[in-house]
């Protein structure tokens, strides 16, 4: 098959797009509802520019990418030593830990074309082999940080609609609403990972690197 | 793997440029 940098690309090409669509969407889902309680409380409406830059805007997109980079960066680390016989999410059993140098390529195992950073070995070699985690744990913690952020402000901009005293980022920190919006996204995501390394034991998907092979025995662990 | 680098640096532009504006937004009170 031929090769093009489209097609060589497809996945994060398709996904980045399907997420800008989808945050447009949520945008205007968002700003109808958001307006439509402004009616009910007799507030005046807001357009959308000033919609995507409210807090209510943001902490709906923050508390959502936090749980998925938090499952993301779980997911990374946990597969490290944890194993799911048989998952193709998973390490066959006997080779959970670190791996080799040898099968890591690094050190001295190091080949022509492999990273600088590796090739440079050191410091720098050990800080990029952990940099998938450090990058995904960055943006769970600072996607988390903003959600408390602007959700205080949301949360506080309803409370005075109730007449109600606004709350302070400590206090926020341990109402019912951060947690509420934290723990509603933790659950989905851990369900997502936990049901998707099992189901892969037992179910399959005819060309998809995520599925072992269709003929694939239940028992055997790929990679 | 031009495309490529454009690419990841396109998502951590966009996912930080999304989290500085959250951060914005909500320190200015919006």
């Amino acid at each position: 098959m031929k090769r093009s940098s489209g097609r060589d690309n497809s996945l994060s090409i398709v996904f980045g797009v399907l997420l800008l669509i989808t945050l447009l969407g949520q945008a205007l889902v968002g700003l109808a509802g958001y307006n439509e309680a402004a009616r009910t409380d007799g507030l005046a409406e807001i357009d959308l520019l000033r919609y995507v830059t409210s807090s209510s805007f943001a902490v709906d997109v923050a508390e959502n990418w936090q749980s998925e980079y938090l499952q993301f960066t779980l997911f990374i680390l946990l597969t490290v030593w944890l194993v799911q016989r048989g998952s193709s999410e998973s390490k066959a059993p006997e080779d959970a830990g670190f791996d080799s140098d040898e099968k890591e390529r690094v050190g001295r195992f190091a080949e022509q074309d492999s990273p600088a950073a590796v090739k440079a070995g050191g410091r720098r070699a050990g800080l990029y082999s952990y940099s998938l985690t450090l990058v995904m744990a960055t943006i769970f913690v600072l996607s988390w940080a903003a959600q408390a952020v602007a959700g205080r402000v949301a949360y506080n901009e309803e409370r005075l609609r109730d007449l109600l005293d606004p709350l302070s980022l400590q206090a926020y920190l341990v109402s019912p609403d951060f947690w509420g919006r934290t723990l509603q996204n933790w659950q989905s995501e851990l369900l997502a990972v936990g049901s998707m390394a099992i189901f892969t034991v037992f179910l399959r998907q005819r060309g998809s690197p995520e599925s072992k092979a269709v003929g694939a025995p239940h028992s055997e662990t790929p990679a | 793997m031009k495309l490529a680098k454009v690419l990841f640096i396109s998502y951590l532009t966009m996912i930080a440029f999304v989290l500085t504006a959250a951060f914005v937004i909500g320190g200015l009170g919006r």
